[in-house]
């Protein structure tokens, strides 16, 4: 996927409900209640914090493209997609990413991986000091140990990792641009990986477009790594994935409301506004779906307010309040993210 | 310490049959207990001074490096020698990490640090239960004000080895004109230290000086020069965009570039030295920020399209050149009106009066200024009054350009060039090699071989192919 088409494809499910900075926050991964409850909304959960490093004026200036072809456009300060756009959508390729998931950390994978390779590479041309691509220690560490406990010097690593690496990269999912960036962005005996710049000239599209494909590349290689059917790089993945993928400060609320304590106490505890505490029971409610939230919100209620969205067609909680008057916004948006989470 | 030991080491650790020139001297002062100034040319083999002679005693070294990037760097020449008992004590240390290196700092023979961390207390601690064997003072013209590369944070050194005690201190440098020598002397605490000071020449690199009318000369005649002749060579530029330029410009005519600065992602800056020292690069266009840390001896030519701010920092980037001893040019190309270009770089972060006055404000926040300009900023804030750091860096601007000035005039006047640059050093010309400088007669094709590389072509890519080579069954 090219960062156009992502952009597109987030437009098209908020089309009409949110600002045209709304994927920005979100490519961004950035912790406020309002996106972090969007990316249950709106079924975002592939695109969360995949570009942190994505700046606003190439961000701007992708949208202004999307604009002036007329794939979106905005109104009122809201983004649509138009039919055109929906033309140009890609039909076939459903995204491969799973940013809500790894939220950065594939990059440690990488890390480990391409530390791995070189190793195995310098030591079976028998050429054993080289220096290293991977200048930090932790990972320096994690890489030793894993060679030690994984029998480096006397059994057939090398075979090992090379079959699992194509057994992953064969995924019929991917394109061969896949595949090609992954490999050689690796480092091995007289054979140095290629930088971004480097393999974004080969194939004629833009750094960033390059780096999206490599990320899909890993994101979707972390998903299909299981202890069967690859121990050697499970044991590489490991502590990778977010198990609890709170924020931290959502996670030290969730533990006072496993001890019984209300919103108004914690926020008293924490020394924080309301306001927040609501928001971290939005991202724990997107997270956990047997979170309760009887205390908040009746059964009634929920189904109340899901009826008007889907009459209304709509998630802008400031319709459907309009409609609700008795109603807070904090029931509206709990209402809306516990019905995406059961759907 | 008797010579046959010396030379055991020599072979068995390093791998070389003979030392260089001054070298042998240099250690047996440091074993006997001495302080010693050492300034040699970059590339004569520094680092062994502070390396071998901690196999001949007892207890740890300590290395005081104020660049971080070249700290990796020696760790990592370190390790290939070898030695596993190194480790760099710096902020980039993730915190679980440095507490286990203070509480296992005597299993180390090698302590890399910075300067920033010698007030850490804990650190402090730690060393004081260690048997240090001596301190190195690396890059040390950075300790004195009038070094091209001032860190003040170099200074808090001083008090630092006084709280040591008796600790033998060995100053390292490629650069010192005599007055950064001095400050360097007064700064360690040193007590009639044995000095060395190798001549700074490098008889094997010639200069050439090329006078051009416009920007759009300075790119033909860089055109003309790579395509006609070898590699592997370095063109030094002041802008990141211009390197970029170059390189895309000698990439349409088939040659193998690449472009290098400091705005890169780490991840690729190391994959282009790579690529470079191993040879898969033949070109590079590069700002100042290429160079530290590489290893490739076989470096033929070096282009500077500019003056650069320092005669320092000059021999610096020239000295990359010619570490196999065989013979390489250096050439310098420049308009009538660089010169302010020049100082005008040089003072980019440069802070003024204005600047200095808000920084003695008590509101005043340090995120105003650029990095450095305040990291020394709020050095001096503390030494000095408002006043007297005024004085002080008008004296330092006047200074800078100063020497801006008499380096364009050395490159400008009639005499030889390799004779001026030892000169400023105040050191004098041994021997005039057979290929000295433009201004005595250079004869450049005698110098360069002709490129006989077919034109560089990216191979189809095959990724299952690229698989077996990195992996070979």
């Amino acid at each position: 996927m090219h960062f156009h088409q992502i952009l597109l494809f987030i437009i098209h499910k908020i089309s009409g409900q949110r600002s045209e900075n709304a994927p920005y926050y979100l490519l961004k991964g950035k912790k406020s209640g309002q996106t972090i409850q969007d990316v249950t909304y709106f079924q975002l959960h592939a695109f969360f914090s995949i570009l942190p490093q994505l700046s606003k004026e190439d961000y701007d200036e992708a949208i202004n493209e999307l604009f002036k072809n007329e794939f979106i456009r905005v109104n009122e300060s809201l983004v649509y997609i138009t039919e055109k756009g929906i033309e140009i959508l890609p039909s076939d390729k459903e995204p491969l990413f799973n940013g809500w998931k790894y939220r950065g950390k594939e990059q440690l994978f990488w890390k480990r991986i391409d530390l791995v390779i070189q190793t195995l590479s310098q030591f079976q041309a028998n050429e054993k000091k080289f220096v290293p691509n991977q200048k930090d220690i932790s990972i320096q560490h994690f890489v030793k140990d894993f060679l030690i406990q994984n029998n480096f010097r006397e059994f057939n690593l090398n075979t090992d990792i090379k079959q699992e690496i194509f057994y992953l990269l064969e995924n019929p999912s991917f394109d061969d641009l896949h595949r090609t960036l992954f490999v050689y962005r690796l480092s091995g005996y007289k054979t140095t990986g290629l930088t971004w710049e480097q393999l974004a000239r080969h194939y004629h599209m833009t750094d960033l477009n390059i780096k999206i494909i490599f990320l899909e590349c890993l994101h979707s290689m972390l998903d299909n790594i299981s202890i069967e059917t690859s121990p050697r790089l499970f044991n590489l993945a490991k502590d990778i994935r977010i198990d609890t993928p709170l924020t931290e400060s959502a996670f030290k609320t969730n533990s006072l409301f496993e001890k019984g304590y209300s919103i108004e106490e914690i926020a008293k505890i924490r020394k924080l506004k309301i306001n927040t505490i609501e928001d971290h029971v939005i991202e724990i409610v997107s997270n956990n779906k047997n979170f309760s939230i009887s205390a908040f919100i009746s059964k009634e209620q929920i189904e109340e307010i899901l009826h008007l969205s889907n009459e209304l067609e709509t998630k802008k909680l400031t319709l459907i309040k309009q409609r609700l008057p008795e109603i807070s916004f904090f029931q509206v948006r709990l209402a809306l993210t516990k019905g995406e989470k059961n759907s | 310490m008797n010579k046959l030991k010396l030379n055991e080491i020599l072979q068995k650790k390093f791998g070389h049959e003979n030392f260089r020139d001054g070298q042998q001297e240099i250690i047996e002062q440091i074993i006997a207990g001495k302080d010693v100034v050492a300034i040699l040319p970059t590339g004569m083999g520094k680092s062994l001074l502070y390396q071998l002679p901690a196999y001949l005693m007892e207890g740890t070294v300590i290395i005081v490096s104020p660049l971080l990037s070249l700290m990796q760097d020696q760790v990592e020449q370190l390790k290939l020698l070898g030695e596993k008992r190194v480790i760099a004590i710096n902020s980039f240390l993730p915190f679980q990490e440095r507490e286990m290196a203070f509480r296992h700092l005597a299993d180390f023979k090698f302590i890399f640090t910075s300067p920033e961390m010698l007030q850490n207390e804990q650190f402090n601690r730690a060393l004081r239960e260690l048997s240090i064997a001596y301190v190195v003072a690396d890059e040390a013209h950075c300790i004195s004000q009038w070094g091209f590369d001032f860190r003040p944070d170099y200074l808090r050194i001083s008090g630092w080895i006084h709280s040591l005690k008796a600790v033998n201190v060995l100053a390292l440098t490629a650069t010192a004109t005599s007055e950064v020598v001095k400050d360097i002397k007064g700064t360690l605490r040193m007590t009639k230290p044995f000095e060395y000071i190798h001549s700074l020449d490098r008889p094997a690199i010639a200069y050439e000086i090329v006078e051009v009318e416009n920007q759009q000369e300075k790119m033909n005649w860089i055109l003309g020069r790579v395509i006609s002749t070898e590699g592997p060579g370095i063109i030094y530029t002041q802008s990141r965009k211009k390197t970029e330029v170059y390189a895309t410009m000698l990439r349409e005519q088939g040659i193998s570039v690449a472009y290098y600065h400091a705005k890169m992602e780490q991840s690729d800056r190391i994959l282009i030295q790579q690529q470079f020292q191993q040879g898969q690069l033949d070109w590079i266009c590069a700002t100042n920020a290429f160079g530290m840390g590489i290893h490739k001896d076989n470096i033929r030519q070096i282009i500077h399209d500019h003056i650069p701010t320092s005669v320092a920092g000059y021999m610096q980037e020239v000295g990359r050149a010619a570490r196999d001893g065989n013979q390489a040019i250096a050439s310098l190309l420049y308009t009538s009106s660089d010169v302010e270009q020049t100082f005008y770089v040089a003072m980019q972060d440069f802070p003024e009066e204005q600047d200095i006055h808000f920084a003695y404000q008590e509101e005043y926040s340090e995120v105003e200024q650029a990095e450095t300009t305040s990291r020394i900023l709020a050095y001096w804030k503390e030494q000095l009054n408002e006043q007297q750091t005024i004085q002080l860096f008008k004296q330092i601007k006047q200074k800078k350009w100063q020497d801006i000035q008499s380096f364009y005039l050395m490159i400008r006047n009639d005499s030889c060039l390799r004779e001026q640059l030892l000169h400023y050093f105040d050191q004098a010309l041994i021997e005039r090699p057979h290929h000295c400088c433009s201004k005595c007669k250079l004869n450049v094709s005698s110098i360069l071989r002709k490129r006989t590389d077919e034109k560089y072509r990216q191979d189809e890519m095959n990724w299952i192919d690229r698989l077996n080579i990195l992996l070979p069954s």
